[in-house]
């Protein structure tokens, strides 16, 4: 555990350096979260208006949260990196090393997130109460918990996201795949609430990683319920438990593979 | 002993650039061939990037069943502005690809390579790679130009349109890509920059007001390369049009000159790190 | 004639400095510390068309900023370049015509194609017809024995195929200068042994002046008649290879010698 800790660490330092980068990164939030506010002054005609039960303030704020979670978990390192580490055959060098190798590019990983998550967490509610205003019904006692929910939806993520550049072991290039889980994620989870899709569509959406990495999270703030809350957090941890599952066994079965068929 | 030889001043104008435009197009030849070397890799690249755009269609469905209009725009137009952005997008990715990763070769010094051969530097550059899966978003904006946009009265304008439209993007990035060569840490900047004309460009400019329409259309070039095509094609404005030409034309001419002056710095910096 | 003429060439470069630790990452977004590094400090030589030139150094003594100012990549701070008269700061795209460069760390041919292809492309580059191309390529490839594998794409050829091959796309369009950045970088000696042969054969039939950077006594002993050794900026010897030999030290190997140099800090302590 202790080796994790270290990696953790240095990476956070490392990228502590690239806080004014990170910053850069603001402009592409706020383009982003100005279009959705417009969007919706557009298409709320009145301001009590409800629109698949959400108030107009709700759905902006909903974005904002998907959006915060995408922006602060986009990394290079469990998509491109992984799978040039593969391509690339550093792979070989990688995983004869005193660590597990997924574990190693998930601490990695959460270094880097562990810097931008505040960062654009402190944003999102300058733009928030700037042109939004506050959440409706918001207390800070259940804020420790809508973080716990935030950052068990990014590690979700990427674990899928990790799993899919495993693939890279038997395809030349998995790149295609991670932008359709990403297109997935962004126009089911993030920019709409999935209750504005046809109902007998929801049921199917709860099975998806969309429910946990971002739906959830936003959801548990902008408007919250003690039953919601559980839910979401027992389907974070069954997921959480179920993708790393399935990442330690594509892992193990694509360096068996590298074994047999060489680099 | 030989003397030095001397081509470019024995040669005229008109040979120098049928010479350049041999090596341009022989360059993007080469990079599509490269690509091709693994064949399921680019079909695949290409098919994704056309599914990745569509899954956008469920938005939009979703949107139009919320109004009927948004931002005065109905499905059909939607779509045409979709069209003309992916369009653009793609074609100018195919040809000029480097010019998006500009900063990245101005900051490690990978622009040595070009200085040391007897071509035009600016476009040796821009056309040393390509992407494949813009192949992909070209023929992505086509295709939904094609299946929605068919009853458009301007549709024969098109080809221009894209043109003008590829012709902005490019200038633009290597405006921002340009900065690079004064200040190192624009690279994060000018992608967001790049990134954030992208989304404008795929949502109704009806919904923008005041001060942010003044910016879609001079500052982030977007109400150029994409609305006013789209509005245009809807309806035609000789005015316009020539809005749009001269604007492309101040663009290009500012980026090129950008870049030049960047160019002597490069060569005369004193602050370059990777190239020690 | 002379084909490279150097006068008090300086170059300076910027470097920033990180402290170490948290409080130096910190520091370091806010007050970037920066460092003045004479990468080339005064420099003087000439060298004779025809001539093969070892230029060498340890790492980070300034050869590769030098190559580049030779080459109009970079300018200089101050002093004055000629390379076959031209100043490369003015006319480089004259220049370039003119030379051609060969960095065995960095691959200028595309790894998809052919050689030939590849020899076409360069061709272009150089406005050389058609016609006048094929020509060329067939005389270089016959001369360079590339016939066994002209039409295997790059990346399927072993790396001294790959070097023998990037050297020829250098010489397509007859430099009169060719810059050798380590050449021989990673190849095995009887590759190593076949390339040498190469250079002193273009030098011998085509009166190509060479100007060479190696860490290989080996290229240096067997190919130049004259050595520059430039070590912080400064040259610290230049010397004709017979001069250095006939000196007290003709015993010792040429190895030790350079090692000495480089490891003194004074200049002519050794000598």
């Amino acid at each position: 555990m202790r080796k994790y800790a270290v990696i953790y660490r240095s990476v956070f330092m490392e990228n502590l350096q690239y806080a004014a980068n990170i910053a850069m990164g603001f402009a592409g939030y706020f383009v982003f979260i100005y279009i959705f506010i417009r969007l919706w002054d557009y298409i709320y005609q009145t301001p009590e208006e409800l629109i698949a039960g959400y108030t107009k303030e709700q759905m902006i704020w909903y974005v904002m949260m998907t959006e915060m979670i995408w922006f602060a978990s986009n990394s290079s390192s469990v998509a491109r990196n992984v799978t040039a580490d593969i391509r690339g055959g550093n792979i070989a060098y990688l995983m004869n090393k005193p660590y597990h190798y997924t574990l190693y590019i998930l601490t990695k990983y959460t270094g880097e997130w562990s810097i931008r998550l505040p960062m654009y967490a402190g944003l999102a509610v300058v733009i928030g109460m700037l042109m939004v205003g506050p959440v409706p019904r918001f207390h800070i006692i259940r804020l420790p918990v809508m973080i716990l929910c935030i950052i068990l939806g990014i590690t979700i993520n990427a674990v899928f996201k990790l799993c899919i550049s495993l693939f890279s072991f038997w395809i030349e290039d998995a790149t295609p795949f991670q932008w359709l889980y990403d297109k997935l994620i962004l126009v089911v989870g993030t920019i709409f609430p999935i209750e504005i899709f046809p109902e007998f569509l929801q049921p199917f959406f709860k099975l998806t990683p969309i429910y946990t990495v971002c739906y959830g999270p936003a959801k548990l703030i902008v408007d919250f319920d003690t039953g919601k809350c559980v839910e979401i957090l027992s389907a974070q941890i069954l997921y959480l438990a179920a993708g790393c599952g399935l990442m330690f066994l594509v892992y193990r079965k694509g360096v068996k593979k590298l074994y047999v068929n060489g680099g | 002993m030989s003397t030095v030889v001397n081509r470019e001043n024995a040669v005229n104008i008109l040979t120098v650039f049928k010479n350049q435009l041999r090596v341009c197009l022989l360059s993007v030849k080469y990079n599509i061939m490269r690509e091709m070397v693994n064949k399921v890799t680019f079909v695949t690249n290409i098919l994704f990037m056309m599914l990745n755009n569509a899954t956008i269609l469920v938005q939009w469905v979703i949107l139009f069943h919320l109004r009927e209009e948004v931002g005065g725009y109905t499905m059909k137009e939607i779509m045409l502005l979709w069209g003309m952005t992916a369009a653009s997008y793609g074609l100018s990715h195919v040809l000029f690809a480097r010019v998006f990763s500009l900063p990245e070769l101005i900051i490690s010094g990978k622009l040595d390579a070009y200085l040391v051969q007897p071509k035009n530097v600016l476009l040796s550059v821009m056309t040393s790679a390509t992407n494949v899966s813009a192949i992909g978003d070209f023929l992505y904006g086509l295709v939904v130009i094609g299946i929605f946009c068919t009853g458009v009265s301007g549709l024969y304008l098109l080809p221009l349109f894209v043109l003008t439209g590829t012709a902005i993007f490019v200038a633009y990035a290597l405006l921002l890509g340009s900065l690079s060569f004064w200040f190192v840490r624009m690279d994060m900047l000018s992608g967001q920059m790049m990134m954030g004309m992208i989304s404008f460009a795929t949502y109704p400019d009806g919904i923008f007001k005041g001060v942010s329409r003044f910016l879609l259309y001079f500052i982030i070039p977007v109400g150029m390369a994409v609305y006013h095509p789209v509005h245009m094609m809807i309806s035609f404005d000789k005015r316009l049009l020539l809005t749009v030409l001269v604007y492309t034309f101040l663009l290009g001419t500012a980026a090129v000159t950008a870049f030049y002056r960047g160019l002597r710095r490069y060569s005369s910096s004193s602050l370059m790190e990777a190239r020690l | 004639m002379q084909a490279i003429r150097v006068e008090n060439l300086s170059k300076t470069f910027q470097v920033k400095r990180k402290e170490k630790g948290m409080k130096g990452s910190i520091q370091a977004i806010f007050h970037p510390q920066m460092e003045e590094v004479k990468a080339v400090d005064g420099v003087s030589f000439t060298v004779e068309e025809g001539e093969i030139l070892a230029f060498i150094g340890p790492n980070g003594a300034g050869k590769s900023t030098t190559i580049k100012m030779l080459t109009g990549i970079l300018y200089p701070d101050g002093g004055r370049v000629e390379v076959l008269g031209i100043d490369p700061t003015k006319k480089r795209k004259q220049l370039a015509y003119n030379i051609g460069t060969v960095f065995g760390q960095k691959e200028q041919l595309w790894t998809h194609l052919t050689p030939y292809d590849n020899f076409l492309f360069f061709s272009a580059i150089y406005d050389i017809p058609d016609k006048e191309a094929k020509e060329r390529i067939g005389e270089l490839a016959e001369r360079f024995e590339l016939g066994a594998f002209i039409n295997t794409p790059v990346r399927n050829l072993s790396l001294g195929q790959r070097i023998r091959c990037e050297i020829v796309a250098s010489l397509i369009h007859k430099p009169r200068v060719l810059f050798l950045d380590e050449p021989t970088i990673g190849l095995d000696p009887v590759v190593k042994e076949m390339i040498r042969s190469l250079i002193r054969q273009m030098n011998e039939e085509l009166h190509t002046t060479i100007f060479l950077t190696s860490h290989d006594v080996g290229d240096i002993e067997k190919l130049c008649r004259r050595i520059i050794i430039v070590n912080a900026g400064k040259i610290v010897l230049d010397d004709s290879m017979e001069h250095l030999r006939n000196k007290d030290l003709a015993d010792t190997p040429l190895e030790n010698i350079i090692m000495k140099i480089y490891k003194s800090e004074e200049r002519g302590a050794v000598l």
